[in-house]
């Protein structure tokens, strides 16, 4: 049996290769531990272990611990006090931040912002820088400079409503920054070379700083990755981070199982979840989506709207008692005519 | 063999009329059995809808209640009752048309752009992506806009507010709509615009979502139980439809006589109130319907939800006949492939024999056998089946002919199929050839225990004879573990030698290693060798030589481990020592190399050999821990303090330099938690320091420690925790703190930075735990019990959830990866085409 010709190690048709990927999943996730862990270096916590694997197989919009690293130009990356002036461009700097008090007066829709003269002076700002910056942001506002204070008055009388919304989100702006950006740290490598970790993704503010080298810009967050990089490189992230996870925790998995899970998520152009919202929750069959979650709004919307359903899947060949389409399932046997004349000749 | 294929199975809604032809009895009297114990004509269990009592006869077809199939009967409602799982599709549909010309409410222009919409969706095949989406996209926006336009844009009424109240009340401009109001309103929506709002009038007409007449199944479907009394017990459903006809009589009872609209709308509600919890009783917004004893009621929707519903426990879960269920052992003179199978077992279980010209003559013997192994039943031609016994054994051994099928009791080499639960990955599940053993427990190889996780701590297993030939083949010839070494997860063995099988082949093949003639005479001839390998000086034979013995002949390998390099030269060991990486579970890089250059079949022969070799070394080198090998020596105890002093001194000095100011904070962390950090990641290395000072310390001299070292079981520190101290145990990942106020017991200071009263644990097994170590190091054990458990929950829902999504995926026969609509998901499996199990090996041919 010594294996010359390559077609030898090639999968044979119809594995049920979907399955497979599960299983190799889930088989040693049961090994994994449940806890986040605080690494050295960066601020917050980096979720690891099968905390990680579920956020990103559910896909989710939030994450816990969404992470940038951020390599930087040839002629940045050796010097740390170039690395230290990127770094401070990245991390954000609050409004609320700055802020000493304020008030909000919702009937003539003004709000006074007391900013912290030490804080200011800490952070390299002025009021008018800042309140160049809100009024470019912000439509439809005046603001008033007194003393250390930014009195700011919203033109468009509209609603009360609005107006809270948007002092909220003034005092949620990053005047300074990036917009999400928490915290940055600057690292070293063991090359010697300098590089930026930050806790908070935005790669389309961190595309626009001088200095980091666009080509090698990293973020954990599938969904900034979408927006700026598109889909294939959201595949190749997710892929990427499942198996770091699973490399950190020890646990084996070949590679072809996760880009298979990373495919599944993202063949139809977005991010899908494997759960009940995503791609078992949108599957053709009518059986296999109420055999899975929400079995009755299934077999009602299913009514409503006279579905069919075209019994591809396994799901609902089991539960109909018919063979499987995966794997032997999917192969049928004839005989020739005249083959099955011999078998009648021997009688 | 399937005679009728369901293609496709489509959902439609029930209009009235359906009800009445589905239904063989209207039903009108709101009880069961009169005082004779007999159904009631017309009665929830009126005998036209089918029986279950043995000795009745179903009035509708005549048969016996084994037979009968059960018909479907229907309640006539005095008033219309609003389906209650279809409210949220009527709330849209009075959204989205006018409340007085019942037209959906869009202009002209809007209705073509829908019109359009609807046929890109409807024939989407050939259409390009983007435009499906785009239409998509604008029908949905004009759906949505649907609810707040004011005008009609038909009739010009103006539309006045909607609103909807859970469970099943609708207001129109705080007016409240009754039932048959809103069955008018729906059935005055015309066919062309529920088609816009994508609603299939063909399956459904809205109005059918307003009941009038309530379908009743049939008693098969909601039998009742006789308790041992003699009083019977009907089913939760029988009990609702009960009270809803109860309703129904007395709300006819009073409309008939007149009676007040008041109390007329109050019945009606609660009509509506017992056909809502009829189809769900998790309504939400609807108190739980109850029996008697408080237990809330499991209608129609319980009946299908969930883990113990009708889909999930019923139809996805399947019972099956022949299959057998004991505890496991282990049996080392199987191989990995056999089962072992308790008599008692054998002899109830059976495999069809289908007769043939050719094996008559063997079919002929089973059915003559008085015992073991005889044949249990014989199929006729026609198919009805017979039961073999003394009286009637010489005329079916007459009547026998091809064509016919003969249940026998399962043989030797009988193939069977062997699985333990949780049956997490594939290899949960193998098939087994049977070999009769006496005993009542199944038997496996050792070797074969690990794909199942299973161990003979009172473990049980399955077993499933298949019954056709085709699986019997399929099992055969692709589900047998020999075929199944490789991992489909990494391509890694699952099949190598554990522990002492470990530590004897290290024994065996360790430089040095020399047996006399008669041992290596003993030894090969317990595996079947009986050559002998090349001696070496003085007549001795050395370990490699004998290893070589097992290998296959010209196999050339070459590997390297932790004792450094290991080099087959033409089927003999002539250097290094075989371990864990090359037949064990950290790679066994040498038993997939003989797989796939060698077979299957030399592969099992292979492991089975080197399986008993090298028990025989260890038998041989008598392998044994004894307590000894923890045993405190005056040194251990002495370096033991040593390393406590000076892990205490470190943190110290932590401590100290914290109370002075002077510790640096790390980024993210106040100076408090910092210190914390610190104290904890410090004092955990206390064990480590302990480890490396055994390995200084010990030799192989020491059993425990040469298990330990060569990864055959333990490590070292186990012993460490035996002999020296415990070291830092953790809660939740930090050093613990809970318990009595500002300290974990009584017995410590409060608020202290002391390791021994945060988890320290100074003490060892040997010795015994101090009181207070031991609470400390039980609240440590209780945490990650805990963690364990949460974990096991967490991640099997994962796996659920992975498993639907993934479960559809095939490889076609370009080697691409589609779905069950044949939707590509690669275009090339895993990028190159290669199969999961032989991923490794084929990255090594490059």
């Amino acid at each position: 049996m010594s294996a010359k010709n390559e077609k030898k190690f090639n999968v044979v048709y119809g594995e049920a290769v979907g399955a497979v990927a599960a299983h190799s999943f889930g088989e040693p996730s049961t090994q994994m531990v449940l806890r986040t862990f605080h690494s050295a270096g960066i601020a917050s916590s980096v979720v690891t272990g099968l905390p990680r694997i579920l956020e990103l197989v559910d896909a989710r919009k939030k994450q816990q611990s969404p992470l940038m690293t951020i390599r930087l130009d040839k002629s940045y990356a050796k010097n740390y006090e170039k690395a230290k002036q990127v770094k401070a461009q990245f991390e954000e700097v609050l409004v609320k931040s700055l802020l000493e008090n304020f008030t909000e007066d919702l009937k003539n829709v003004t709000m006074v912002l007391e900013f912290d003269k030490e804080k200011l002076a800490q952070s390299d700002l002025t009021l008018k820088f800042i309140s160049g910056k809100l009024q470019a942001k912000f439509e439809n506002i005046d603001a008033e400079q007194e003393g250390h204070s930014l009195k700011i008055k919203y033109k468009s009388k509209k609603e009360m409503k609005s107006a809270r919304t948007m002092f909220v989100n003034m005092r949620n702006f990053a005047v300074k920054g990036l917009q999400g950006i928490k915290k940055a740290t600057v690292q070293q490598d063991d090359d010697g070379e300098f590089y930026i970790i930050t806790s908070g993704s935005n790669m389309a503010g961190a595309l626009d700083i001088e200095g980091v080298d666009k080509e090698h810009l990293y973020s954990n967050d599938m969904f900034d990755v979408l927006k700026v990089y598109g889909i294939e490189a959201a595949r190749n992230m997710i892929a990427n981070e499942l198996k770091k996870t699973m490399d950190e925790e020890n646990v084996s998995v070949g590679f072809r199982h996760i880009g298979l899970l990373a495919d599944a998520m993202t063949y139809g152009g977005s991010i899908k979840s494997a759960g009940r919202h995503g791609i078992a929750g949108n599957k053709a069959s009518v059986f296999a989506r109420a055999s899975y979650e929400e079995t009755v709004k299934h077999f009602v919307n299913a009514s409503v709207f006279g579905e069919r359903d075209p019994l591809k899947g396994v799901s609902e060949n089991i539960l109909i008692g018919k063979q499987i389409n995966v794997g032997t399932g999917r192969i049928k046997l004839a005989i020739k005519k005249e083959d099955l004349k011999k078998v009648d000749a021997e009688k | 063999m399937q005679a009728e294929i369901i293609d496709n199975i489509r959902f439609t809604t029930l209009s009235p009329e359906a009800i009445k032809r589905m239904s063989v009895a209207k039903l009108i009297v709101p009880d069961t059995y009169n005082e004779d114990g007999y159904p009631i004509d017309g009665g929830l269990v009126d005998q036209r809808l089918g029986v279950i009592d043995p000795g009745l006869k179903c009035k509708t077809c005549g048969g016996r209640a084994k037979t009968c199939m059960g018909h479907f009967g229907h309640i006539e409602l005095v008033r219309p009752i609003i389906h209650p799982e279809f409210t949220k599709i009527i709330y849209l549909l009075l959204q989205s048309t006018c409340e007085k010309c019942h037209r959906i409410l869009l202009d002209e222009n809007q209705m073509a752009v829908a019109k359009d919409a609807i046929e890109t969706f409807v024939t989407s095949d050939d259409m390009d992506v983007d435009r499906v989406a785009e239409t998509n996209g604008k029908l949905a926006a004009l759906t949505k806009k649907l609810k707040s336009v004011k005008k009609c844009p038909s009739c010009g009424a103006p539309q006045q507010k909607l609103k909807f109240e859970r469970p099943t009340f609708f207001y129109l401009n705080g007016n409240k709509l009754k039932p048959d109001e809103i069955k008018d309103w729906l059935s005055n929506i015309s066919n062309d615009d529920l088609k816009l709002l994508g609603i299939d009038y063909k399956a459904t007409r809205p109005e059918w979502f307003i009941l009038t007449s309530l379908l009743v199944p049939p008693i098969n479907v909601r039998p009742s139980i006789t308790l041992e009394t003699g009083e019977r017990s009907e089913d939760d459903l029988t009990h609702k439809l009960v009270e809803i006809m109860r309703i129904n009589q007395r709300l006819e009872q009073d409309i008939d006589a007149g009676a007040p609209q008041i109390i007329i709308d109050d019945l009606w509600e609660l009509l509506q109130y017992h056909v809502t919890t009829y189809f769900n009783n998790e309504t939400p917004g609807v108190p739980v319907a109850r029996h008697r004893s408080t237990r809330p009621l499991k209608t129609l929707a319980q009946r299908l939800k969930g883990k113990e519903g009708r889909l999930r426990y019923n139809l996805s879960g399947k019972r099956v006949n022949f299959s057998a269920r004991t505890v496991i052992s282990s049996d080392s003179s199987l191989t990995v492939n056999q089962v072992g199978v308790p008599m008692r077992i054998a002899e109830n279980m059976t495999v069809p024999l289908y007769v043939t010209k050719w094996n008559i003559e063997k079919a002929k013997v089973y059915v003559s056998n008085t015992s073991y192994p005889k044949s249990i039943n014989i199929i006729t031609r026609e198919g009805s089946r017979k039961r073999v016994n003394d009286t009637n054994q010489e005329d079916l051994l007459k009547e026998i002919v091809p064509g016919y099928i003969i249940e026998r009791q399962l043989v030797d080499n009988d193939i069977v199929l062997f699985n333990r639960q949780p049956t997490l990955h594939r290899l949960s599940i193998m098939a087994h050839r049977v070999k009769v053993l006496p005993g009542k427990t199944l038997r496996l190889h050792v070797s074969a225990a690990f794909p199942y996780n299973a161990d003979f701590d009172g473990d049980e297993m399955n077993l499933h004879v298949p019954q056709t030939l085709e699986s019997q083949a399929e099992a055969r010839y692709l589900m047998q573990p020999k075929y199944q070494v490789l991992s489909p997860r990494n391509g890694n063995p699952l099949l190598y030698i554990e522990e002492d099988e470990i530590a004897g082949m290290y024994l065996l093949t360790k430089d040095n290693s020399y047996y006399t003639k008669e041992e290596t005479m003993s030894m090969l001839a317990n595996l079947g060798i009986y050559e002998m390998p090349k001696a070496e000086k003085n007549g001795m034979y050395s370990g490699k030589s004998i290893f070589s013995m097992t290998l296959p002949n010209g196999l050339n390998f070459e590997s390297k481990n932790k004792h450094g390099k290991v080099v087959i030269k033409n089927g003999l060991l002539v250097e290094g020592i075989i371990d864990n990486k090359l037949v064990g579970e950290k790679g066994g890089v040498l038993i997939s190399h003989i797989f796939i250059e060698y077979g299957p079949d030399f592969n099992e022969k292979f492991l089975l050999n080197i399986a008993k070799l090298s028990l025989r070394a260890a038998y041989i080198y008598g392998l044994t821990v004894s307590v000894k090998d923890y045993y405190l020596s005056s040194k251990i105890i002495s370096e033991r303090a040593n390393i406590i002093k000076s892990y205490e001194a470190k943190a110290l000095e932590l401590i100290n330099s914290y109370k002075a100011g002077k510790l640096e904070s790390l980024p993210g962390y106040t100076k408090k938690s910092t210190l914390e950090v610190l104290l904890y990641a410090t004092l955990g290395q206390a064990r480590d320091t302990a480890v490396q000072y055994l390995n200084k310390e010990l030799n192989q001299s020491n059993n425990a420690y040469l298990l330990a070292s060569i990864g055959a079981r333990g490590n070292i520190l186990n012993m460490v925790q035996m002999s020296m101290f415990l070291g830092q145990q953790s809660v939740r990942g930090k050093r613990p703190t809970r318990g009595y106020n500002g300290r974990m017991l009584p017995y410590f200071k409060r608020n202290t930075k002391d390791p021994k009263s945060k988890g320290f644990v100074t003490s060892n097994f040997f010795e015994g735990l101090t009181p207070t170590d031991m609470y400390q190091h039980a609240m440590g054990s209780r945490d990650s019990q805990m963690t364990k458990s949460l974990v096991t929950a967490v991640s099997g829902y994962m796996y659920r959830r992975l498993i639907n999504a993934m479960m559809d995926f095939y490889v076609d026969s370009d080697l691409s990866v589609k779905d069950a609509n044949g939707e590509l998901i690669q275009t090339l499996y895993g990028g190159d085409g290669i199969d999961p199990t032989l991923e490794v090996i084929a990255h090594q041919k490059e």
